[in-house]
Parts: structure tokens; C-alpha cells; sequence
């Protein structure tokens, strides 16, 4: 079946009619909205996770030159859609004070869909659309709160520079159509074959753009400057939304222009990126280790994370498993740090504070919430067996097969510099006494959302196989 | 013996026991201590089996139970399900067991807070430095060892004394920036090796030359933080001080062996070249250790921090007989693991019974133990008898056996004949201040009881026995010295 076409159709029209819906059953509960956009995605992962394993066979889609409807597109759906589930199912505890609620649920239902889009997309102009399509609602999100101060700012902050990124790429976009004729990234890619070589550096010039433009969502150095912000000032659940899928779905973009523009342009972007990729890990974990409030703390780690991702970008010249390592670290990681920002919303409700020291002696008052917790960073520290140590397993040596062993040791270091923080973290809650010991009470919903998320975390780690296959797949999928 | 999966069942028993333990601790406290020493008895008894398995069939050379290579990710090469044991696992494997089932016992009086983890952690300890020791394939064994750490950070972290925030945070950061060398290491084999595979015995023999100052020099980071050498040892008093007897048992006794099984595993099995041609550096980076454990001993007032120290500088021991490269030296070496993990363990033991009854474990404190504590002075002197290697115990043995392979290798290395003088000089120092001196007046006579003068006794069996049948371990390690001996020559 035509999955990008079914997606797109169930989530537009859930987006759309919420609202109205929402209006004409008005009596009916405020919840409504909550569950209603919760089941839809759920309905929408599990048409890909039954697609992905091949319950319903891939078919050509009815745009190929729009939508490529392949494992890649399925992979990067799964990971999205698995974020957009956990964010929308943990919103219904969160958000459940805040007004105009179905809004916020057809607003992250378009966000999906644009992320869905995008993971599908196979033409520049579409990637653009689903772009856009993705970042607006992810503006007025982040701006939920409209008489927090805090909230503006992020929103206003994260508008501009989107604005000015979004920019950039279509600037990108424009200059490469001029040199290609096409928009189409298989055509560009054959057109780029056949390019008079004095025009390659418009064609550098160009990707250079394009990734400045994507670097924004991708929050690496040195285009991050305003994630900190934004995932402090937004409402908890829109910065896990922001921090593990719409990055993966910018990833994901970053991986479809720059997998095809690469091998074609005799241009050797490894060192760049690699240095980019150093810069950004170091960069987003000194600045974690002096963080006090933890969704500042989970931001810079958001960072930090990226630079780990980009290694499989780096060394996209020299061998595939960087791009393997990448989409399966997209997976471990939008879990993890979901998982994470999740786990501080709902002790930022419970204690109103997100400061670190809130979180001392955290394991007497919220025990399953602090084990999840746990799990999750221990999970991005990379400790074995946990599924985030494989992916940055197989990352790392994607690094040393790509002959960038430096950075493989880089990462590797990072990878404990990480370890400072996070620990530093659990050390408040197991070791360090509570300064009041007020008994918290756990919502069971938003508990059991947070158990299941790091059971997969580690049923993934114990069990990694089946992900790290399907990512394999997805990428040997790539290059026809 | 594909047929049944003994090594799994060493590693998963205690793990799955583990998890199980920590509901039953919710529910009764009693019944905790009971499960989990259930538990470690079949596990005593598992591992007596394999030992004497492999001992009586004199099969330590190769690898025994072996189970796999069970492809864990398919799609990527290498990476399997891989279990082993040889006459290097089996002593560790033995002694593991064994201390755990003292611990557990030994934790009775000294732990009185959340048991119900405390006993759950322990099992999990267990099962993974099982799973340590003998995965025979390069990613499990370092998840085994990296894992090993929590358990360990919660103890230190939550049962430890006044510093153990500190302590905790700073063992936990030494070892994991340690272990990121090693995995740096792995990965190198990995993809420089034509094998690609992280498989343990497909590797021997295999690994480039060139590369091979490099790995040792990454897998000497990486074993070297966790034995632990100087100039990366300062993680080690701290976290002995703040840790809880019983947990300074298996700091002592179980971790730090890893970095001995790592070296006499990885840089003497796999990469022969480089620790010939480097052998001289790492011996002199033993002896180094060794004298700095043993006189910085020397002058400790906290009898637990100087038998850390003493830890130190009988792992330098272990390094020297590794490095000698002799069939000698290489046994002595995993004899010294065996006894110094049982040796002491009983003084760390004592040294937490010491704080309990007396309230201080400061030796220019405590005064009169014979008269006051009769039974805890007569243990303490046999202990440290065992800990400074006097004959009765075996630990006399595995020095002199570490010493012979050295002096065979080198005169010079002869040095290292003073280390058990410096070494019985602190202890003589300590049993005069603390055992034989008059006693305060007017203090109470507390000694210790029945139960637990037994399970410390229990720590000197092994020293004793094989001191008297040398070939219960010897047996072990010979054919594995003599086959990494083999490989040395075949370079």
C-alpha cells in the first residue's frame, strides 16, 4: 500500500476536524481531544510498524518523484510517530489545566504530519513544504503559553531564527534548482554527475546553504544557540517533541540531500562535518555540566546528542554503517531523550521547580518516575546494555572504518564527560537525602507511559537485532 | 558440552534472583537475606562443578561450557553471544562465588538499611562479573564491565560513610573514562583486523603488529584504572573508606581482578608483540605500584584505607607475573588474584566488624583488642598473616611464584623481594598497636559472635588448602600459562 499517502490522509483530516469536532461535542469532556489525537497517532504507527515489518507490502506511491515510499521514509515515520505518541499520550496529564486544548492537539498532529512528509519526501520543494509544515505549529507550541514570559520569548526566539534558517534553505534550494533544472533530488543528483566543474563551487555554495538551513533543527554547533532557550521557556512536552522528533525528522532531510549530493559532487565535506560534529558534542556537554535546571541540562545533552548523530553523516563518503549508526541512533535516542524531557515534565508539575536540586532525594518521593529516569540517562550516557550503547557503538566505529579514528576516541570521550552529568543527576536521586520529604503522589497514566518507554529502552538493548536491521535495510534501501 | 548452558545460567541465575529479590525485600526483610543466600549457595556450587570440571580433566588451557558464537545482531559481523571458561576464568569464576556467599553472609550484621536492594544489587553484582568473566566476545565482555559499575556506584553511593557522595561519583567517572579507552581499543580490533569480529578467540594471533603498541597502549588505560596502577589509582581509597565492608569485599576482592583478567586476557592473549617489546615498561609501572602501596600504607591511621593501599600494591603483583611472560610468572599471577581476593576480603571484613565494635577503625585509637576482643585479635593476626603472605597461607606462594618468574626474566626485577618486607613491617606496626598493646581501662569486653567468627574463618579455607594441594590451582593454570606462553613464542 501507498503508506506516505495513508498517513497523510489519516493525519490531515484528524488535524483538521479536531477542532470542529471538539466544538460540537463541547458537552462531552475535556479529555476528549487528548485521546482522540493519542488514537490517531497510535492508529498511524501502527500502520507503519505493520508495513515495517511487512504485514502490508510497500507499494510504488502515486507521487514517486514527491514521496519515495521506502524503509527510510518508514524508518524515520516510525521514529516520529513514536515520539508524537509518547508526547501526545503524556500531554493528557499534562496539559490537562491549559486552555484551548484541541488546538494544541491539532497543532501536534500537523506537526506529525510534516514530519511524516518530510521522512518521505524525495523533492526539494516538498522537503520545503513538509519543512514548513512541521516548524509553524512547533512556533506557536513552544508559544503555548501566552501569558508566561518565558514561553514568549522561547517562541519568539525560536521564530526568528526559523524564519531566518528556513531562508537560508529555500536560498540553497533555489541555487541548486538554477544549476540542475530539476527539484526532483534523483534528477539533481544526475544532473550534479554532468556538472562543467566551474560551476562547483555554486554547487558547494549550495549544499553549504542547505545545511546551514537544516542545521537549525538539527541544533548543531553553531546554530544551536537557540535550543537552550526554547526548550526551557516551552511547555515540557512540546521541548521532548522538538528535541527527539522534529531533529530527527531535519535528520532525516539532511540525510536524503546529502546522501544523493555527496558521492556526485567530488566534494569532500568529511573533514567539515566531522569537525562540526566535535564541536558540537564537546560543546553541548561542557555547557551540560554547568547547567542547574534540568530541561536547560537535557537541552545542551539534545546538543551534544546531534554531534554523536552527525559522525554518520561525516563519514557518508567512505561507508555506509555511519548512516546506519545515524538512523539507528535517531531511534535509541528520540526514546532516550524523550523518555527524559517526559520524566522532567511531570516532576516539574508535581514539584513546580525544574531545578537539579529538586531532584535530590527524588527516588523516595517518585520511585518509578526516577527509575524511568534513570534508565533514560543512563541510556544516553551509553552505558551497555541499554540501547543507546549500541548505537553509539556502531557510530563510533562507522568513525574508524571512515578513518576519522580521532573522532571516534572524541566521541568516546564525550561519551564520559556525558557520564558527569548525567550521574550527576542520579547521584541526586538515589544518594543525596530529599530537603522535604512531601509524598508525591505518581499519575498512574503518565507512570506506566514512562515504564513502557524504558522497557524499550532496554528490551531494545538487550535485544537490538530486529532496529539495527531494520535500519540496515533502510539505508541498503536508499541507493537504489 | 553445547548441550547445557552452565555459563548462562551462572550469569542469569543471580540476575533474574536479583530482580525477583527486590520485591520479596518490600515484603519481608528476613526473607531477603535467606533468598539471596539460597541463591549464592547453588551459585558456590555451580561454580565448585565447573572448576572441578575443568580441573580434573586438566582442560584449562582451552576454553570449556562453551556456548555460542550465538549471533546476537546478525546484520552486524562479530558482534555474538559468546561464553567461556579457562583455567583464567576458573579461579576468578571460583572465588566470585565463593565471596559472595561470605558477603551476603558478612552483610548480616553490617547492613541495616534497604535491604531489599542492597540484596537485590548484590546478586546483580554477581551475575555480571560472572558474565565478565568469561565472556569469550569483545562487546559483552565490555557491557558486563561497564555494567558492573552500577551496582557498584549504589553501594558506594547509598550504604557508604560520610563522603560517599563523593567517593561514588569519583569511582564511577575513574572506571567508565577508563573503560572508554578499552572500548576504543575493541573497536580498532575490530575494524583494522581482517577477522572484523569481537570475537576473543578467532582474534589470537591475528592482530597486525603495527597496531599493537597502540591497543596496549589503550587497554593499559583501560585495565590499568580499574587494577588499579598509579598514576590512576586515587579512585581506590576513597571508594574503599566510604564503602561498606562487606562491598570493600567485592571492590577488593572481585573489581579490581577484572583489570588483572583484562591484562593477562587481552594484552598478554592478543597482543603478544607489544607486551614483549613494552613488557619492561609495564613491570616497571608494576613495581612503581607496588612500592607506593606498600609505603604509603605505612603510614595510614585508618586500618581499612591501609589495606586498600595493601590492595595496590599486591595487584602490582599480579601485573609484574602477567608481563614476565613466563609460565611461572603468568600462574603466580592468577594465583595472587585468587588469594589476595580472599585474603583480603577477611580484612575487610574485620576492619568493618573492628568499626563495629569498637567505633573507630583509627589504629593509634584502638588499643588491647587481645584482651578486650579475644577472638576478633586471634583473626585479625591470622588474617594478616594471610594478607602479608607468611606460609600457611598460599598467598606465600603466589608471590614467591610472581618473584621466581621476574627474577627468571631479569635480576633486577629481583627488587621486588622487599615488597612483602615493607608490607609485613605495617602489618607487625598495626597488630602492636591495635592487638598487643594493654587495653584501656575500664573497657568492655565485645567480641565477636559464633556466626560470624565462623564465616570469617570460612575466608582462610581457600588460602589454606591450597596452600597444602597447590595443584587445585596450579592444575588450573598451568595449561593457560602455557598456552599464552605458547602464543607469546609464536609472535
Amino acid at each position: 500500500m501507498d503508506i506516505p499517502v495513508i498517513l497523510v490522509g489519516i493525519l490531515s483530516a484528524a488535524a483538521l476536524l479536531l477542532p470542529a469536532l471538539d466544538i460540537a461535542l463541547r458537552r462531552a469532556s475535556r479529555t476528549f481531544s487528548a485521546y482522540f489525537a493519542t488514537f490517531v497517532i497510535a492508529i498511524s504507527l501502527g500502520i507503519v510498524l505493520l508495513s515495517a515489518v511487512g504485514v502490508i507490502p510497500l507499494t510504488e506511491s502515486v507521487a514517486p518523484n514527491l514521496m519515495r515510499n521506502d524503509l527510510m521514509g518508514l524508518f524515520f515515520s516510525m521514529v516520529v510517530l513514536s515520539v508524537a505518541l509518547l508526547v501526545s499520550a503524556s500531554s493528557i496529564d499534562y496539559m490537562k489545566n491549559e486552555h484551548n486544548i484541541s488546538i494544541y492537539y491539532s497543532l501536534l498532529l500537523f506537526t506529525s504530519l510534516g514530519m511524516v512528509i518530510l521522512s518521505f519526501a524525495v523533492d526539494f520543494l516538498m522537503i520545503f513544504v513538509a519543512w514548513e509544515l512541521m516548524g509553524i505549529p512547533t512556533f506557536i507550541l513552544t508559544g503555548y503559553r501566552k501569558k508566561d514570559l518565558a514561553s514568549n520569548e522561547a517562541a519568539v526566539k525560536f521564530f526568528i531564527l526559523g524564519a531566518l534558517a528556513t531562508g537560508i534553505l529555500l536560498y540553497g534550494i533555489s541555487i541548486m534548482y538554477g544549476l540542475t533544472g530539476s527539484t526532483n533530488l534523483p534528477a539533481v543528483a544526475a544532473a550534479l554527475s554532468k556538472l562543467s566543474p566551474d560551476m562547483l563551487p555554486m554547487a558547494a555554495f549550495s549544499v553549504i546553504m542547505l545545511i546551514a538551513g537544516l542545521g537549525l533543527k538539527l541544533s548543531i554547533v553553531p546554530f544551536h544557540m537557540w535550543i537552550p532557550d526554547a526548550y526551557e521557556g516551552a511547555p515540557t512536552t512540546v521541548s521532548a517533541l522538538l528535541s527527539a522528533g522534529t531533529k530527527k525528522a531535519g535528520f532525516v532531510a539532511g540525510v536524503r540531500i546529502l546522501a544523493v549530493a555527496f558521492p556526485l559532487l567530488k566534494l569532500d565535506l568529511t573533514l567539515t562535518l566531522a569537525i562540526i560534529a566535535l564541536a558540537t558534542m564537546t560543546l553541548g556537554n561542557l555547557a551540560a555540566l554547568t547547567q542547574k535546571s534540568i530541561t536547560r541540562l537535557l537541552a545542551y545533552s539534545s546538543i551534544a546528542q546531534a554531534g554523536y548523530l552527525l559522525v554518520g553523516i561525516a563519514v557518508l563518503p567512505s561507508t555506509n554503517l555511519g548512516l546506519t549508526g545515524l538512523l539507528y541512533h535517531s531511534f535509541n535516542h528520540a526514546i532516550m531523550q524523550g523518555l527524559a524531557f517526559l520524566a522532567a515534565a511531570i516532576v516539574a508539575v508535581r514539584l513546580s521547580k525544574t531545578t537539579l536540586s529538586s531532584y535530590e532525594g527524588l527516588s523516595k518521593t517518585m520511585p518509578l518516575t526516577s527509575f524511568s529516569l534513570t534508565i533514560a540517562l543512563l541510556g544516553l550516557a551509553g552505558m551497555p546494555p541499554l540501547s543507546g550503547f549500541w548505537s553509539k557503538l556502531v557510530l563510533f566505529t562507522a568513525a574508524v572504518e571512515g578513518d576519522l579514528t580521532w573522532l571516534a576516541f572524541a566521541g568516546l570521550l564525550n561519551s564520559a564527560l556525558s557520564l558527569g552529568y548525567y550521574g550527576l543527576i542520579i547521584k541526586r536521586m538515589y544518594v543525596d537525602e530529599p530537603s522535604e520529604t512531601i509524598q508525591v503522589r505518581e499519575p498512574a497514566g503518565f507512570t506506566i507511559l514512562l515504564l513502557a518507554a524504558a522497557a524499550v529502552i532496554i528490551l531494545t538493548g538487550i535485544y537490538p537485532a530486529p532496529i539495527y536491521d531494520f535500519a540496515q535495510r533502510a539505508v541498503l534501501a536508499l541507493t537504489p | 558440552m553445547a548441550e547445557f548452558p552452565l555459563i548462562s545460567i551462572m550469569i542469569f541465575l543471580p540476575i533474574i534472583a536479583g530482580i525477583v529479590t527486590y520485591p520479596i525485600g518490600r515484603a519481608s526483610k528476613s526473607s531477603t537475606k535467606w533468598f539471596a543466600l539460597v541463591i549464592a549457595v547453588v551459585e558456590l556450587a555451580l561454580g565448585l562443578f565447573a572448576y572441578s570440571q575443568i580441573l580434573v580433566n586438566g582442560t584449562g588451557a582451552k576454553y570449556n561450557f562453551v556456548e555460542g558464537p550465538a549471533p546476537w545482531i546478525p546484520a552486524l559481523k562479530g558482534v555474538d553471544y559468546y561464553l567461556g571458561m579457562d583455567g583464567l576464568s576458573g579461579p576468578l569464576v571460583l572465588i566470585s562465588s565463593f565471596l559472595t556467599v561470605l558477603v551476603i553472609l558478612g552483610s548480616r550484621d553490617l547492613i541495616t538499611e534497604k535491604q531489599g536492594m542492597y540484596y537485590a544489587l548484590i546478586l546483580l553484582f554477581e551475575g555480571f562479573i560472572m558474565g565478565v568473566f568469561t565472556s569469550l566476545n569483545m562487546v559483552l565482555f565490555y557491557a558486563f564491565w561497564d555494567i558492573v559499575l552500577l551496582p557498584m556506584f549504589f553501594f558506594i553511593g547509598v550504604w557508604g560513610g560520610p563522603r560517599r557522595k563523593y567517593a561514588a561519583m569519583k569511582f564511577l567517572l575513574f572506571t567508565f573514562v577508563g573503560s572508554v579507552f578499552m572500548l576504543l581499543g575493541f573497536i580498532a580490533i575490530y575494524i583494522l583486523t581482517p577477522q572484523n569480529t569481537f570475537n576473543i578467540p578467532e582474534l589470537v594471533g591475528k592482530i597486525p603488529l603495527s597496531l599493537q603498541p597502540l591497543l596496549a597502549l589503550l587497554f593499559f588505560i583501560g585495565f590499568g584504572v580499574k587494577l588499579p596502577l598509579v598514576p590512576f589509582h586515587t579512585w581506590l581509597p576513597d571508594a574503599h573508606v566510604e564503602a561498606p565492608a562487606p562491598i570493600s569485599v567485592f571492590l577488593a576482592g572481585l573489581l579490581l581482578k577484572m583489570g588483572g583478567y583484562g591484562f593477562l586476557r587481552f594484552n598478554l592473549g592478543l597482543l603478544p608483540q607489544a607486551s614483549v617489546d613494552f613488557g619492561w615498561a609495564f613491570i616497571a609501572v608494576g613495581i612503581v605500584t607496588m612500592f607506593y602501596g606498600a609505603i604509603v600504607a605505612m603510614v595510614q591511621k585508618d586500618i581499612k584505607k591501609m589495606i586498600a593501599l595493601t590492595s595496590i600494591n599486591h595487584m602490582g603483583f599480579v601485573l609484574v607475573g602477567a608481563f614476565s611472560g613466563t609460565v611461572v610468572g603468568i600462574s603466580g599471577a592468577i594465583f595472587q588474584m585468587f588469594t589476595h581476593a580472599a585474603a583480603v576480603g577477611v580484612m575487610f571484613m574485620l576492619s568493618g566488624y573492628l568499626h563495629e565494635l569498637t567505633g573507630t577503625r583509627d589504629v593509634t585509637v584502638i588499643k588491647g583488642l587481645k584482651i578486650t576482643s579475644p577472638r576478633f585479635a586471634a583473626l585479625i593476626i591470622l588474617g594478616s598473616m594471610a594478607a602479608m603472605g607468611v606460609p600457611m597461607f598460599s598467598s606465600f606462594l603466589a608471590e614467591y611464584l610472581v618473584i621466581l618468574g621476574a627474577i627468571s626474566v631479569d635480576l633486577r626485577y629481583g627488587i621486588i623481594v622487599l615488597i612483602p618486607v615493607i608490607t609485613v613491617a605495617y602489618f607487625l606496626w598495626m597488630m602492636r598497636r591495635t592487638v598487643m598493646s594493654a587495653p584501656i581501662e575500664g573497657a568492655k569486653h565485645h567480641d565477636l559472635g559464633t556466626l560470624s567468627t565462623i564465616s570469617l574463618l570460612a575466608y582462610l579455607v581457600p588460602l589454606i588448602a591450597t596452600l597444602i594441594v597447590p595443584w587445585l590451582i596450579l592444575g588450573m593454570a598451568d595449561p593457560l600459562s602455557e598456552s599464552l606462553v605458547k602464543v607469546i613464542a609464536a609472535r
